[in-house]
Parts: C-alpha cells; structure tokens; sequence
C-alpha cells in the first residue's frame, strides 16, 4: 500500500496538481508523525502502518496551509482515513477548507492502535473507535488506496459499552466519576489543538466579552470548557478521539463526544461527516417532531 | 465604569404592600456601578418622571434601571422619560418586582429579598449595554384586511376613505358574514339587512377597496411596514368582468337541492348560486362539487382542451345550460385558481366566528329531531331572503309554532363541552327571538330557560323587560335535562330553579342559543401572521385595555369575534379602531425598525453559515472582507431580534443587543456572586 | 445557619412573547406559587444557548427552567423548534454529566396559561426542594 501512496504523492507533486501532500512519516525514536511533503522527491518520506493515527483533516484548514501574501491559496494533498474523512466533510459543509483546492488521497484503514503518535511507548491494542468502525473506507476522495476488509471482523461496541456502563450509575456517581476526570485536566488545550472541528478564530473558553469561564485552573471551570467543547460539536464530530489521544492525563474526552454522536445518529439518524452538504441536526428541525424533553 | 440609577416604583400599595421598597433601595445602594438609587410611589407618572429625569442630570447617570411594573407594560414610557433627560432611549432596563414579585408573594419576607435580586440582576445587565440607533425602513401605504363581515367592511371603509388603498379579502362569495344572515339587530330591531348592505354597497364601488372574494390569503411573509402576501383566487367559473349578475344562470341551472350553506342547512340551492340575492358582489359562484358540467370536465379528459397542444376539447361538457343561456357568455368552465403576491404596510385579521355545534348535548335532540333548530337558523327563518321567505314554519311540516321553548347558554359556560366563557350576544338576541316571533304572529307563546340574563349595553336590560313584559316571553330561571317528542309536538323538560320545581313544556319550536367560537382554522390563520392565539382559537390582543385591537406581531391589528365574544357595536368599534392603528402605522413613508438586534463580530466570525441556516427571516448574508474570507453579515432591515443565531453560532461571535451574552451571563452572575439579602425583620 | 430548611435556588429562562407574559399574568390574576425561581427574560427561548443553563448550575442553581411558546406558536415562527432539539440533547448531557435530568424542566407555556404558569413552577420547586442541593455549584467563578 505505501508503494502506492509514495507514487500518488510523487505525481500529484511533479505534475503541479498540488503544492504539498500532507501524510504521515517516521518521526523520533519510533513514533509517527504527520509529514509535509513539498516536493516530488521527498515522497518517500511517507510511510503507513497502524500507528498512522493523527487526523490529517486537522491540516487543511486555511490557517495552516496559507500561502504567502498575495500568491494563490496552495493545493493541498492529504491521506485520509474513514475518520479522517468524515471530520473533512464537516470542515467542507462548514465552509471551513475549499474543496476545489484539495485533492483527497483515501487509505482503506485495518485500525490504529493506541498510543500511536508517541515517542518511546509499545503500541497497544485497536484504538477503542476502531475496534467499533464498520467504514474503514473512506468516501468521497479523489482515490483510494487498498480495500476493505474482507468480511467477517464485525465491528465491536467497546465504546457503546462504556456508555452503558456511565449510564447505569447513579447521577452522583457520574458527577463523582467526571470530576476526577476533570481534577486532572491542565486546560493546556491539546484536545482542542488536535481537533479538526474546533476551528473557532477565537475560542469562546480564551473569550474575555464575555468571560464564560474564568482562567482559574479549577474543577468548575474545567467541567465547564469540556461541556462546552463537547455541545459545541455536537453533530460536528466526527469520531476520530484524537482529543483523547493526545491529552497529556488522560481524560476520558471520547466519551464526552460519543455521547452526542450516540444521541443524534438514534434521535436522527445523521452522522457527522456523513456527507459535506446535510445541515447539522442542531441547525434544522421538523415541526412535527416529537422529542423527549 | 457604567454609572447606573435605580428607581424603585411602589406603585401605590401594588409593590409597597408586598415588598419593604426601603430595603431593596438600600441594597442596591451597596451593588456594584449603582450611583444613586431610591423609591417613589409612583414613577411612571409626570413627577415619577420628572425625579428620574433629574437624577440623571444631577448624578450624570449613564443608565437607568427601573424596578417596577412589567417592561410590556411601561418600558417605552421610561424610556421615552430617559430619552427627555439626554440618555439614549436603549439604555434602560425595567426590573418586574410587581407581576412577577409583588402580586404573587404575599410574605414581605419572601417579596423583599426576591425584589432585591430581581432588581440587582437588573442593574448588572445594564452594564452591558450600549446605545441603539435603530435603522429606518421603509413602509409600504396598503392595507390588508382579511374577513369580509361587517368588522372588515367598517376598517376597509375606514381606512380607504383616508385616502389608502385596501385589498378585502373574504372567503365566501360575498361580503357580508354573520350580520348579513339576520334578519334584525338588537336591542333597535334595525333590519340587519338594511344597515349592512349600503355598507356593503360602498365596499365594492369604493375606489381605494379592491375587493377580492372567493380568496383567501395563502401566505403571508415580511414584517410590518413590509409584508408580502399571497392571496388565493379561488376560481368561480364564471368571468366576473363580463357577468352583470342578471341571475338567467341561477333560474336555468337544474341541479337543485343542495343545501345553502347560507341558510345554515335550513334552504337549498342550485349548482351555480349566490348565497343570497343582495350579495357583494353579485355574482354567482358554481360548486365543482354538485355542477354536472364541471364534474364531467373533471372525470373526463376529452372534455378539457389538450394540455400539450392547448387544442380546444374534443366533447363538450355534460349539461352547460347555464354557459348556454348567459347572455354575456360569462361562464368560464375551465377558469384556474390564480394566485397573486401583493404588498401591504399592515394587516386587519377581522376573520370572525363560527357558532357553536350542539349535537354534542345529545339530549337536546340536536340533529335527531327536525324543530330543534339553532340561533342562526331561526334567525334565517326570521329573515325574509330566507329559506321560509320570512315565515316562521316548523321544519318538520311547515306548519306555523305556537310554542316556541328557548335554551339559553347551550355550549357556553358549560365546561364540560369545554366552553366554559359566556358567549355575550345569546341573551340579547334570545330576547330578540322572542320579541319577533311575536310580532310575527301574536298567537305565538314563548318560553326561555336561562341561568343569568346578561344584558350590559345601552338599552339592553330594557329590551329584555320589553320581551317579557310586553311581548309576553316567559323566561324560567333554570336548565333543560332532556327533550323528547311526543306525537308531532316536543316536550322540554327542565327545572324553574326560583320556584323549586321541575318543569315540563310542550314545544312546537325548539330554538338553542348556541354560543360562539373562533373558526375551524383560526390557528392556521394566525400561524401565517405570526400571531398568537389562546386554547379555544380567539386571538390574544396586546392587551386587552392598553392595546385591544393589535396583536404581538408589530403590523398586525385585530378586531371584532375573532378576539372574543362580543356584539356588531363593539365589532364596528374595534374595527374602527384598527384603521385608526393602521392609519398611524401608514402616515409616514418611513418607520424605526428593531433596535434589539443581532450583529456579527466579523473579524473572528469562521464562515461557517450556521446562523444563515437557523435564521426565520433570511436575514444572514454573505459578505467577503478584503482578506478574502467569506464571513456572515446582518440585514438590518429583516433581522427580528429573536436570537437564534446567537445561540446557533459556535464561536459566539453574534452579538443580540439588548440580550446578550454579556448581558444574559451578568444576570446570572449577579444572582449567585452577591451576598444574599438576609430575610427582612 | 443549620437550622434552616433547604431552599432550592432556581434560573428560569422566560421568552418575552410566551412565558414571560404566561407569567405576567399569573401576576395580575395574583396567583400564587412558589418563589424561588428568579427570571431572566430572553426574546425567545430559541436564545437560550444551552451553556447558559450549565454555567447556572456551575453558579450555583439547584434547578433551572426553561420556558418557551408551544411549538407551532413560537413568535419568530422557529425559535422554539430550535430549542426544542437542543435542550432534548442537552438535557441528557448533562445527566450524563451528572446533573439529575429532575433539576432541568423545559416546557411550553403561552401568554395566556398564568395558571399553568403557577403550577409548572411550584411543581417544578417541589421536586428540586426534595432533590436536595446541586453538587456542582462552586464558589463564585469570576468574569461575566
């Protein structure tokens, strides 16, 4: 497969259809990290495997790839999985990267595994949202690289089952159980960094007029930034985690985000990402809907 | 640093009583950016004013909150006080410790600190605010009115004279409503007939009304100053340009028998008909239903021209008496409803009532037995257009009644059918009845069962004596069980609560006083304007004594049934009344619009267009900066300040003057951060 | 002071057209109910983003309550179709978060309801008062 990718690359390079192809190459002591390939030479540089976990969607948004001042905006290659690709099809409903600037290489995907991305750490099991994927190929790109698989792994519930699990306490035990995750939360804003759907100018937990959450580096105020983040992209969220993957201490942050995907794709059966035109389900509604309140 | 007043209404005793003013002062005193706080007893009057206006002279206030009244019931009497003083009229927040505080918590020690915070959530939202400069619209000098009863007729008159032009939209084939079924009028026993029809008359020659019957409003879009209407021509099949309403048609036509909706079930009509012989304008209608040529056109595609090459039918249509006997070949089988889009300034809803269906009384005999008959339908009886050409006669065989028993309140103030409110006109025109069917036959004895005779106008008590006392109606306090037939009589069992017993009458005539009640589709109506309406479908007013003829909905106006039950006086007052409210409305080619309005922070909006797909009004457009990103932009002009797209909008960079985030957050603030108000001793 | 009984503190967002005047009339009807709910009108209940009602339990509510217009007779046509669908997600994110879905009542309530006014809130303070305090309430978060 990476044969493949490399000789994608080093076309769409000679031949000028893109300026850079955003992939993924070794990076230090071991660990993957997303590559910037700017010239058809350099595409060896690439690589696959299953520890190619980062959301390359993240990347295309204008801010990172703007050109210099005054020369056309820059076309942008980027290797795409499943996830990868539903997180760009809500950047492209939302007007967030121009379609016609982008050219979408899609790789059939066998599941990433966690801790991916870290220098020094033995890869661990499938990564909870792959265990659960049933995609593992994405839509909507310009090409794709390898198959899907063959039938026969159904895809598990891991996360559903975590849910569940949450569900199943009482109130209080929830409130206890998120309050020791937030205890550890820094506010150093990776999760947000890392998201390709938080693509705010300026983000409403930094915003002073009005202040909706005070500086202190406390509980309240962390349950607060993360109830935000996580409304904010409800029916925005594509399910890659990396919010989870890359948070220093751990919190449980792909929970808080597959709550709503579980809660709107039941109420209405939309997917974030799904495609890059149908409204998010907040942003409509239907008069004779009848829904629990 | 903002510089806020507080002023403290006790409104009389209507705040003083409930809650200790002195001490809500006194904490406001203590509140952040509060300069100068105090108390009156009355601030919305001329010397309330007068100290609000001083004291931002005297202590430079910047902002005013005043803890009172609701702001709906006096925001722009301080803030037109404010505006006198200097201020901009905007800077200003009204505290409700009356509505929401005084009247509902007896206990000074519950009122007090609940006043105090309500006051100090005030006086922290206003230090978000700014000055508001709202934007000029422009106003479009017609009007709409939409009921053709004699409430529509009066504003379309009213208003047409002052020299604007209307469009009178009616339903029905002619204008006219309720008043042109009856017969007389209370308590003068004027012909209904002849006062109504002259105005009817004037309707259709005026030369600012366009007159469109048989339509109906489709949709309604815009906002005050600007609406956009469509309206439905329902297609009558005859050419109203050519028809000089001869009525050869109406003699000609051989499908008879239907019922006349006119006649409340009582006459019949023919296929092409009008619903009554005076009817504005006078042109017949053809029911699609019951025509034979119609239902032929429709049944059969050779009988409709070609609808590829337009070629004319191959078969003509089944009967077509009347198209052949129209002296002016104004009979148009294949005429489509057309539908037209015009603007108008502002819009009169007089769209009336229909009356209540007494089948539900099952033992009234409603429907089962033929000479129980409603209000309406005696009054088609009475009236000499009517079915019975003026004569009283029994349904059942014609014969004259000799005893004709009344049922007063037959669906009104009952709840169990759910009506529990007094329809207003049944006893006046039960009274009526009485009165004329003696004058009708002297012979005649009449007998009204009633729990309370309600007769409030001008001479009204007067004629309900007149009924009794000359024309001889015996009216029993008391309700009716049950009502039977027997041989070809009725017998109507009740109970004459004053003299303790049951009572048994034998009836020629039943006549049920059915109470009143909004149309079938009085929601859907106000739906498409926008307005709102209480459980039974009568429409809210703004208020009943400040604003009875307007609704919520800025460029909407109301008047007659459609609000409430009421009688032709008050109807042709409000609707009066409403031109008068429309006429202000029009004087001016230009209007202040909504100040409390949103704006997008364009420098950190992302473009994403989720406040454009949220907004009712359309009002988020595209804009492109000079550094190319495409980001959203508010129409000033159509922006309704709901706020939607402040909620809708991700980064929260929308701005809702007057609600926002600021604004919302500081109240909550305040509530929580300042330090309890302690109960009072 | 120990000896006080709980008594629960209560956000309620009211929107101009509907509840906010439900709850005017109620006034002028003088109906009574309970008082521990403090108002916060809003043009529509469209405008009430969710995070408001979660920064009022962080402040410090033991209950909130949003009121809008009927669904259908919303003043600004969809405001409340809106809301309807938000505060039908967020109310179940918050219990997930922890906050009992009791201390969270959003209804529908016109112009002309003053009694139901009166009633959806005094049930509404009954069933918070026996839920007891909110956990979640902080000391003063600052800004704002």
């Amino acid at each position: 497969m990476i044969e493949q990718i490399c000789s994608i690359a080093e076309q769409i390079l000679a031949d000028k259809t893109v300026d850079v192809v955003i992939g993924y190459e070794a990076g230090t002591r071991g660990a993957v990290r997303p590559a910037f390939i700017r010239s058809a030479a350099e595409a060896g540089r690439l690589v696959w495997n299953d520890a190619c976990t980062h959301n390359l969607a993240n990347y295309v948004r204008e801010k990172h790839v703007s050109p210099k001042k005054g020369a056309p905006p820059a076309k942008v290659g980027v290797i795409l999985k499943a996830c990868d690709a539903r997180a760009l099809n809500v950047l492209l409903r939302d007007n967030q990267a121009p379609r016609a600037d982008l050219y979408l290489i899609g790789v059939a995907c066998q599941g990433m595994r966690q801790n991916s991305g870290f220098a020094g750490r033995d890869l661990g099991d499938l990564e909870l949202r792959c265990q659960d994927c049933a995609e593992r190929v994405p839509a909507g790109c310009d090409v794709v690289v390898g198959e899907a698989p063959a039938a026969g792994v159904a895809p598990a519930s891991a996360i559903a089952r975590e849910l569940d699990r949450l569900a199943a306490l009482s109130p209080a035990e929830r409130q206890a159980f998120w309050d020791a995750e937030f205890a550890r939360c820094l506010r150093c804003y990776a999760c947000r960094q890392a998201c390709p759907a938080c693509y705010c100018v300026e983000c409403t937990a930094e915003q002073l007029e009005p202040s909706w959450i005070g500086v202190a580096i406390r509980t309240p105020e962390k349950r607060f930034f993360h109830t935000m983040r996580a409304y904010h992209l409800a029916g925005r969220c594509a399910g890659c985690d990396e919010c989870a993957r890359v948070c220093p201490v751990g919190v449980r942050l792909d929970l808080l985000n597959a709550w709503f995907r579980r809660e709107i794709e039941g109420t209405y059966g939309y997917r974030a990402g799904q495609d890059a035109t149908t409204p998010a389900p907040l942003a409509s509604f239907v008069p004779s809907e009848s829904l629990d309140l | 640093m903002a510089r806020i007043g507080v002023f403290v209404c006790r409104c009389g005793s209507n705040i003083g009583a409930t809650v200790d003013v002195k001490k809500v002062v006194e904490a406001l005193g203590q509140t952040p950016d509060v300069v100068f706080a105090t108390d009156y007893m009355f601030m919305c009057s001329e010397p309330g004013q007068t100290q609000i206006q001083a004291a931002i002279r005297d202590h430079n206030l910047d902002r005013v909150v005043v803890a009172a009244c609701s702001p709906t019931m006096h925001f722009r009497t301080f803030s037109s006080a404010i505006q006198r003083a200097g201020l901009n009229p905007y800077m200003l927040e009204m505290a409700n410790i009356r509505e929401q505080c005084s009247w509902v918590h007896p206990d000074k020690a519950v009122g007090t600190p609940k006043a105090t915070d309500i006051v100090r959530m005030a006086a922290a939202k206003t230090r978000w605010f700014e000055p508001l400069y709202p934007h000029e619209i422009g106003v479009t000098r017609r009007a709409l009115v939409i009921g053709g009863g004699v409430a529509g007729i009066q504003a379309a008159l009213d208003i047409a004279n002052a020299g604007v032009p209307v469009v009178l939209v009616e339903r029905s084939p002619s204008i006219g409503g309720r008043m042109a079924q009856l017969d007389k009028t209370f308590p003068t026993l004027d012909c209904s007939g002849c006062i109504l029809t002259p105005r009817m008359t004037e309707v259709s020659q005026h030369p600012n009304i366009t007159l469109r019957t048989w339509s109906e409003v489709a949709t309604v879009r815009g906002f005050v100053g600007n609406f956009e209407v469509d309206i439905l021509q329902k297609p009558r099949y005859i050419d109203e340009s050519k028809c000089t309403g001869c009525g050869e048609c109406l003699t000609r036509c051989p499908w008879k028998g239907f019922p006349l909706e006119f006649d409340e079930g009582l006459g019949t009509r023919s296929a092409v008909y009008r619903p009554f012989p005076q009817a504005v304008p006078n042109k017949p209608v053809i029911d699609p239903e019951t025509c034979m040529a119609l239902k032929s056109i429709a049944e059969d595609a050779d009988r409709r021209p070609d609808p590829l090459t337009g070629a004319a039918p191959k078969r003509k249509p089944k009967c077509g008496l009347c198209q052949k006997t129209c002296p002016r070949e104004a009979v148009d089988f294949f005429q489509q409803p057309k539908i037209t889009t015009e603007k108008f300034g502002a819009v009169v809803l007089a769209n009336g009532f229909r009356l209540f269906d007494p089948t539900v009384y099952g033992e009234y005999g409603y429907g089962r037995y033929p000479d129980v008959i409603t209000s309406i339908q005696m009054e088609r009886l009475m009236n000499a257009a009517g079915p019975t050409g003026g004569e009283i006669r029994r349904p059942s065989d014609g014969k004259h009644p000799r005893s004709v028993v009344f049922l007063a309140c037959v669906g009104s103030r009952d709840e169990h059918v759910g009506r529990p409110y007094c329809s207003k006109i049944c006893c006046m025109y039960t009274a009526k009845h009485a009165i004329m069917l003696k004058e009708h036959d002297p012979h005649v004895q009449t007998y009204v069962f009633y729990m309370d005779v309600r007769a409030g106008g001008k001479g009204y008590d007067e004629f309900v004596r007149r009924a009794q006392e000359e024309y001889g109606a015996c009216y029993i306090r008391g309700r009716v069980s049950k009502i039977y037939p027997d041989g070809d009589h009725l017998v109507v069992m009740g109970e004459d609560t004053l003299m303790g017993m049951p009572v048994q009458v034998e009836a020629d005539m039943v006549v049920l006083a059915t109470g009143v009640q909004p149309q079938a589709d009085a929601g859907d109506m106000a739906r498409k304007l926008g307005i709102s309406y209480d459980g039974y479908g009568f429409i809210n007013e703004s208020h009943p004594k400040l604003n009875p003829v307007e609704s919520n909905t800025a460029g909407i106006f109301v008047a007659g049934m459609t609000i409430g039950p009421k009688d032709i006086p008050e109807s042709v007052s409000q609707a009066s009344a409403a031109a008068a409210k429309v006429l202000g409305l029009l004087s001016q080619p230009t209007m202040l619009g909504e100040a409390m309005i949103s704006a997008v922070s364009q420098a950190r909006c992302t473009g994403c267009f989720t406040c454009e797909q949220v907004c009712p009004y359309n009002a988020v457009e595209r804009v492109t900066l000079r550094d190319g990103r495409q980001v959203a932009q508010i129409n000033e002009g159509l922006c309704k300040g709901c706020g939607v797209c402040a909620t809708a909008c991700p980064g929260k960079v929308i701005n809702l003057r007057g609600f926002s985030d600021q604004a919302l957050l500081a109240q909550m603030n305040a509530l929580f951060t300042l330090p309890e108000v302690v109960a009072v001793d | 002071m120990p000896d006080t009984p709980f008594e629960p503190r209560i956000v309620g967002f009211l929107c101009n057209w509907c509840s906010y005047a439900g709850a005017n009339l109620a006034g002028t009807s003088r109906i009574r109910y309970e008082p521990n709910i403090r108002i916060i009108r809003v043009p529509c209940s469209g405008r009430v983003d969710p995070l408001f009602v979660a920064r009022a339990f962080q402040e410090g509510a033991d209950g909130v309550m949003v009121l809008g217009c009927h669904p259908g007779d919303c003043h600004y046509r969809d405001g409340n179709y809106y809301a309807r669908r938000r505060f039908n997600l967020m109310h179940g994110f918050l219990d997930f978060l922890g906050i009992d879905e009791r201390r969270l009542k959003i209804d529908w309530v016109s112009a002309a309801e003053g009694k139901r006014f009166a009633q959806v809130v005094s049930q509404f303070t009954d069933q918070v008062r026996d839920l007891g305090p909110a956990t979640v309430r902080q000391p003063a978060v600052l800004g704002g």
